[in-house]
């Protein structure tokens, strides 16, 4: 008898040891007891989540945490997938716009990334794990554009989403005919100025990318076929990714307002065999819902901006649920580094305006951008096999009430809301030490030149306070960007 | 061998001949402008970086380079004699970035060189075939200041623009600009600063990169179509002569090194991979940041410039500012990246970067020292690692026979502040080095002193044997 | 009973005719109301469950309990319905501002630095389409604050001029107007030596020295507006008119200089905080803090000279790079914990609406829900001094009320009906036009 005892003792112990003792197999991960909302197939209450390797290995509400794996306790907490972000400019070094060319395609976004931007945390802190950077809409066809994930802490080279096809951004309307901001008198302002010019622009650069494309296909046929000394054509920065274009391997995301020119873009996009991957913003995409469903464009649009801009002006918060109404893939994104803080409150919006369901709401910030960027099989729902890429909420997401507790992406916890509280009093104390100690040294330095009773160095006129600091041979700003 | 002459016309053959080899042998000790040719330092600490110190040691130099350099060496009787008891002999210190002898920019009136480029055909703000050596401005007074320091060796950097044109190693002595240049092609810096202005290519930094990737294309491309066209010239189109081609295909093909700005740790690392993209020999400068990535940076084998202006806090700047935390550890840290690449064994060197002068580099010198920079490794990156950096460790950089007579000749630790410089040798010139006179009290004269030039410099040559 | 049900049927039916009319239109025939079955939060005391809410000629006539109906008035049956006050938005630029980015529809802020006598109340535009859509989402009153921004406008001079407070319904200025002039803004001036140079499109570093100096110059100038203000009520109080000439932006300076008419300071730095309060001390002024994005380093400070906080948008970025993430969220609680008056405004015009989202969000960080409640209904009134007449349903304020399907602040909810000025007025709009317009635009053909 006593013997049974013990054994069951000894039993319980070892049943309750992952929860006492965490983390011995970190990449074994376990979330408890929360409400799991999967998006692809329904709701778990009281489910919980097993992650392994960065991967979720299992879904359901009737899981044991297995022995070693670290316990997340998410009792009375909200799980959903990480919120992807269709459309951001954060963690990008210097401007997102390469406006001087209208075409600037040979710019990209991939050669500039930016890990240390604070944006990538504050966004990360609102539950967003996955990023689409884009280049700005200064152009008619922009530059080359990235996925990311937000791996806080981790260097440049470690941000794209492997696998994710990389893009490139167009414009249509009235940034890219810089209607809303003068010329400097002195500069010649930059073709295009109306819609007509935009829709030649892009025109033009796809025949000459056509036409490049021919050059270096004859080029690789005739070395293929044997012949000597040929001298190959010159490679173009600016047209390669056109090229890739055309050939599908690069995705169009196009800013867009009008309705018209939502159209015309369908219409030049089939002149050059090509589809637009999304509309972005696409305010008017409610009134050619059905155009833009048949072209097979995805529509990632705002919850409520409208008229700030002319284009703007017959935007309407139904946008997303009227579209979606009519077969198009929509998501709803940010374009600024605050609106995707709050992502899961615009999605929520769209139940309001429209009447969407909570999960449709769910699904305009998870897997219909997974779906537009071509990541769904990776991301954008809670299944067996995607990434690990998740949110944790104190309250169910769609309510205004909701705050992240904690952040994922690949099974490792970027965000933590308690971390992050326990370690403002550290880092504090890590600033003002720093503070006292550059203090210090500025006095001693200001002794120090007393005492050497310098002759004032008359301050040299020609040097002006350089942005960077310095004079010969600067290389730039230490530290992060913005 | 003597021949024996008729006895009437010796004594006036005789003194013709003696005054000849006495005017030809103080021709030949002496260079052609009448200074000395031969020196010793004789009996002096020679800290020789090549090797170990010797304690009690002589240094011979004879034309310009160093004849022999060890404790038991044999003078040449016609070397002048510089007594090295209680000296110290080290290799002439070489800062590896400045803009020495260039003309300064005018302030704010750039870039008319960019703005308004539609695109990369139009070259924007690309002179590569600007070489610093044609534009060298000899009366540049800090040619002087960085000698009396011990600088005896510079690469200087023209200035303004994406590709601003060729850099120069120039020894900081000499008569003619020409005299000074060591090796006029050294390298070819980059700048990634956008230059665009408003609606002008390129006005960001990706595009500032892209352009950068397009000209070497263009130039890899011209590498390869103009030898086709050559052997082929009735078979193949006429291949055009674009300037930065020709001019950056023939750099390449000289293997100089190409500089990319790189100061913080995402620069860096940006630079580490763009090199490997675009398969260029690349030193990076900046380097500030270099204490986070110090593993990175030895892995990739790529040197680093080191700029001694260490981020400050602005002068000028709002005193109730926010400082952020990442800039205060930014400028808590980056004195100790020498350090931090020493350690992890990545081949540096360290540069003025924009210091007002010697006193300001030393005192940033001694920032990285206090901060674990052994003075060993410090002396290693102002002088033989440098020069390996910049291609001329057979000619420059430690005291080793062969090698080019660049000294500093102190009085005690060079990087002691109390040190002071007393003699540099630059190409085998003597330079005496006299302290600064303290500043006069107005209406009070110093005898000798009419020009009120009380600064002792010296001048080459002259004043010797003072 | 049955005779309530019939009833409510044929008021329902009546309903759904007046909803049908354009947006800005107001029944013109019922003058009273009474609003039934609903639970309602009169924001002066507890929650009334199944209570009425009358309504008599714009006013509200009485709350409470198994109130008894009048017999000629029109029944609204909120039951499983929350009525409330209207929300109030006291900064915005609303019918000042159609498109930001067409100048043509921009009267917010006028050219020159000096413009006290300019009044909102002047230009603002009763048909501007964002009225109907702000109302929409449950906001029945707002001030228009001259010189102020949004995500979208260059903020104004530095006297900017009066802003005015006004109802979201009405066919002209005079039917909307609830007070013409309730504060002067002023937008306190920044040091800045951060500035981005189109010329060169870089930013541009000044000295700090420089800045600091063009900064005392406009203070300076300020202060010496308000003596010579004070100086010109002497001359107007002492001397007859024929001798001393009249000045318009002087006199518009008189009731702020005496303390009548408070000063709504737009500042968020904490220097600029700092220096604003000490500027209204010395000079005596009635001080509304606007924005207020570091008023949380100034605390004691604020409470101390009793300033009450009209807050930017909750949902903001940190100012600084090491201020934690969720500040800008918890700012409100934290100046509310302190004993600080503060109420939430838009500081826009189209995102107005946003208003109850930013209350929302300050809840989920910790300010009391109804704290919240009336931080957007209530304090705004209190703090302009029209508390008389709006921010609780109580007998005697104007009849602003919002009858909703849960709570006002939470995204999902949706405004069921809505009364301004004691009217029932539609909740269609622009937006819900264009909704219903291409919801029913067929399938093109292929």
């Amino acid at each position: 008898m006593k013997q049974a005892t013990f054994c069951a003792a000894v039993l319980l112990f070892a049943a309750c040891a992952p929860l006492v003792t965490g983390a011995q197999n970190p990449g074994t991960i376990f979330i408890q007891n929360a409400t799991v909302l999967t998006v692809t197939h329904g709701n778990i209450e009281h489910g919980s989540i097993l992650i392994r390797d960065g991967k979720i290995a299992a879904v359901g509400a009737d899981l044991q945490a297995p022995e070693g794996a670290a316990i997340i306790d998410a009792t009375g907490q909200y799980v959903m997938p990480g919120i992807i972000d269709c459309h951001s400019h954060i963690a990008v070094d210097g401007s997102v716009n390469e406006a001087g060319p209208a075409v600037s395609s040979m710019a990209n976004i991939a050669d500039v990334l930016n890990p240390d931007d604070i944006d990538i945390y504050r966004d990360l802190a609102g539950g967003v794990t996955t990023a689409n950077i884009l280049h700005g809409s200064a152009n008619p066809i922009g530059g080359q554009t990235v996925v990311i994930k937000l791996r806080w802490g981790k260097p440049a080279s470690e941000l794209p989403f492997q696998g994710a096809l990389p893009g490139i951004k167009f414009a249509l309307g009235e940034n890219p005919k810089h209607s809303n901001f003068p010329t400097p008198p002195g500069v010649t302002p930059r073709y295009p100025g109306t819609r007509l010019g935009v829709e030649e622009v892009i025109r033009q650069a796809f025949i000459e990318a056509r036409e490049y494309k021919k050059q270096w296909d004859d080029y690789n046929q005739r070395k293929a076929a044997g012949e000597q000394n040929l001298i190959p054509p010159r490679r173009n920065v600016q047209l390669d990714p056109l090229v890739e274009v055309m050939e599908g391997k690069r995705y169009v995301h196009a800013h867009c307002y009008r309705a018209d020119e939502i159209l015309m873009l369908i219409r030049v996009a089939n002149e050059f065999g090509f589809k637009v991957r999304t509309f972005q913003h696409v305010l008017e995409g409610y009134k050619i819902a059905d155009e833009i469903a048949a072209s097979g464009a995805g529509g990632s649009t705002f919850s409520d901006w409208w008229a700030y801009k002319m284009e703007a002006f017959d935007a309407i918060p139904y946008n997303a649920a009227l579209m979606a109404d009519r077969g198009v893939i929509v998501s709803v994104n940010s374009d600024d580094a605050q609106e995707a803080r709050q992502l899961n409150q615009e999605a929520a919006k769209s139940m309001k305006n429209g009447g969407l369901s909570a999960n449709d709401a769910l699904k305009l910030i998870t897997l219909n951008p997974a779906i537009q960027l071509g990541i769904d099989a990776r991301a954008g729902s809670i299944d067996v096999g995607k990434d690990a890429d998740l949110a944790i909420y104190n309250r169910d997401p769609l309510s205004v009430y909701a705050v992240v507790q904690k952040t994922l992406i690949d099974g490792q916890v970027y965000f933590d809301r308690q971390r992050d509280i326990a370690e403002r009093a550290t880092l504090a104390a890590e600033k003002q030490t720093l503070l006292d100690k550059e203090k210090k040294a500025a006095e001693a330095k200001k002794d120090e030149e007393k005492s050497e009773k310098k002759p004032e160095t008359k301050p040299d006129k020609k040097k002006k306070p350089s942005q960077d600091g310095g004079g010969a041979f600067e290389s730039g700003v230490a530290g992060g960007s913005r | 061998m003597n021949r024996r002459l008729r006895r009437r016309s010796i004594p006036v053959v005789v003194l013709a001949l003696c005054a000849a080899i006495l005017i030809g042998w103080a021709c030949t000790a002496r260079g052609e402008g009448g200074e000395p040719r031969y020196f010793a330092v004789k009996g002096a600490r020679i800290v020789a970086v090549s090797g170990p110190a010797i304690e009690n040691g002589t240094v011979v130099i004879a034309k310009g380079l160093i004849q022999a350099v060890g404790s038991n060496v044999t003078i040449p009787p016609e070397a002048w004699v510089i007594d090295g008891a209680g000296l110290t002999v080290y290799p002439g210190l070489i800062d590896a970035g400045t803009n020495i002898g260039l003309a300064q920019d005018e302030d704010g009136k750039k870039p008319a060189r960019g703005a308004g480029a539609a695109g990369p055909e139009d070259r924007p703000a690309t002179t590569p075939w600007r070489v610093a050596a044609d534009e060298l401005k000899t009366d540049d007074k800090r040619i002087e200041s960085w000698r009396n320091a011990g600088f005896t060796t510079a690469l200087t950097v023209p200035e303004g623009g994406i590709f601003p044109g060729q850099a120069t190693v120039i020894d900081l002595g000499g008569e003619r600009a020409g005299d000074y240049v060591v090796n006029p092609r050294a390298s070819v810096p980059v700048s990634f600063k956008p230059v665009g202005g408003f609606f002008g290519f390129p006005d960001s930094l990706m595009g500032t990169i892209a352009y950068v990737r397009q000209v070497l294309d263009d130039t890899a491309w011209y590498a390869q179509a103009e030898p086709i066209y050559q052997a082929n010239p009735t078979k193949t189109e006429r291949v055009p002569y674009e300037r930065t081609e020709y001019v950056l295909n023939r750099a390449l093909q000289a293997n100089e090194i190409v500089l990319l700005p790189a100061n913080n740790t995402i620069q860096i690392l940006r630079a580490i991979r763009l090199t490997g993209e675009w398969k260029i020999r690349a030193v990076l400068y900046g380097g500030q940041q270099g204490y986070e990535v110090a593993a990175a940076l030895a892995s990739s084998k790529i040197p680093v410039l080191v700029n001694l202006k260490w981020p400050e806090r602005a002068k000028d700047g709002d005193p109730e500012a926010e400082q952020n935390l990442r800039e205060l550890r930014l400028r808590d840290r980056a004195p100790g990246t020498p350090a931090a690449l020493a350690k992890a064994g990545v081949t540096f060197a360290l540069y003025s970067g924009g210091l007002d002068g010697p006193k300001d580099i030393f005192k940033s010198v001694k920032r990285a020292t206090d901060a674990g920079l052994t003075p060993d490794a410090a002396l290693r990156a102002m002088t033989l690692d440098a020069a390996d950096i910049l291609g001329l460790s057979d000619r420059l950089g430690s005291i080793a026979p062969g090698k080019i007579a660049n000294l500093v000749i102190t009085d005690g630790d060079i990087f002691n502040e109390k040190t002071k410089v007393k003699h540099v040798f630059v190409d085998g010139r003597w330079f005496e080095i006299h302290e600064e006179a303290p500043p006069e009290k107005p209406g009070e004269k110093k005898p000798g002193d009419d020009d009120g030039t009380g600064s002792g410099q010296a001048k080459g040559g002259e004043g010797v044997g003072r | 009973m049955k005779i309530l049900n019939l009833s409510s049927r044929m008021v329902a039916l009546v309903l759904a005719a007046s909803l049908a009319t354009p947006a800005w239109t107001q029944n013109a025939a019922p003058t009273s109301y009474a609003i039934k079955g609903g639970k309602v939060f009169t924001l002066a005391g507890a929650a009334i469950e199944n209570g009425t809410v009358l309504i008599r000629d714009g006013k509200i006539a009485a709350v409470g309990a198994g109130i008894a109906i009048p017999a000629d008035a029109q029944v609204i049956d909120a039951s499983g319905l929350e009525v409330y006050p209207g929300m109030f938005d006291p900064i915005t630029q609303m019918g000042l501002n159609e498109v930001s980015a067409v100048s043509a529809t921009l009267d917010v802020s006028e050219l020159g630095d000096y413009n006290p006598e300019l009044v909102a109340a002047t230009a603002v535009n009763p048909a501007s389409a964002h009225i109907p859509i702000t109302r929409a989402n449950g906001i029945t009153e707002v001030i228009a604050a001259p010189g102020t921004t949004g995500f979208d406008l260059q903020s104004g001079g530095l006297i900017a001029g009066q802003a005015s407070a006004f109802n979201l319904a009405g066919w002209t200025m005079d039917e909307m107007q609830i007070n013409r002039s309730v504060a002067m803004v002023i937008n306190w001036p920044s040091i800045q030596t951060r500035s981005f140079d189109f010329a060169t499109f870089s930013i541009k570093e000044k000295p700090y020295a420089d800045v600091k100096r063009e900064y005392d110059k406009s203070v300076n100038a300020l202060g010496d507006w308000m003596d010579r203000a004070r100086h010109y009520a002497q001359a107007k109080e002492k001397g007859s008119p024929a001798l001393y000439e009249r000045d318009l932006k002087l006199e518009a300076l008189v009731p702020v200089v005496q303390g009548r008419l408070p000063v709504l300071v737009v500042a968020d730095e904490a220097r600029d905080i700092r220096n604003a309060v000490d500027f209204c001390t010395k000079q005596n002024l009635r001080m509304i803090l606007g924005g207020g994005a570091e008023a949380w380093k100034m605390k004691e400070l604020l409470k101390d000279k009793k300033i009450p906080v009209v807050l930017a948008p909750t949902n903001r970025l940190p100012e600084q790079i090491d201020t934690p993430y969720d500040k800008p969220y918890t700012e409100p609680s934290e100046l509310f914990t302190a004993g600080i008056p503060i109420a939430f405004s838009s500081f826009g015009t189209s995102f107005s609406r946003r208003l109850p989202q930013y209350a929302g969000t300050a809840v989920a960080y910790g300010l009391p829900h109804d704290e919240a409640l009336k931080a957007v209904m209530l304090n705004a009134a209190q703090i302009f001094g029209l508390a008389d007449q709006l921010g609780t349903l109580e007998p005697g304020k104007i009849a602003n009320v919002i009858v909703t399907n849960g709570d006002p602040l939470e995204l999902q909810t949706q405004v069921r009906y809505l009364f301004i000025k004691g009217q029932l007025t539609s909740t269609d709009n622009k937006h819900r036009e264009l909704y219903e317009q291409y919801r029913k635009r067929p399938q093109p053909a292929r």
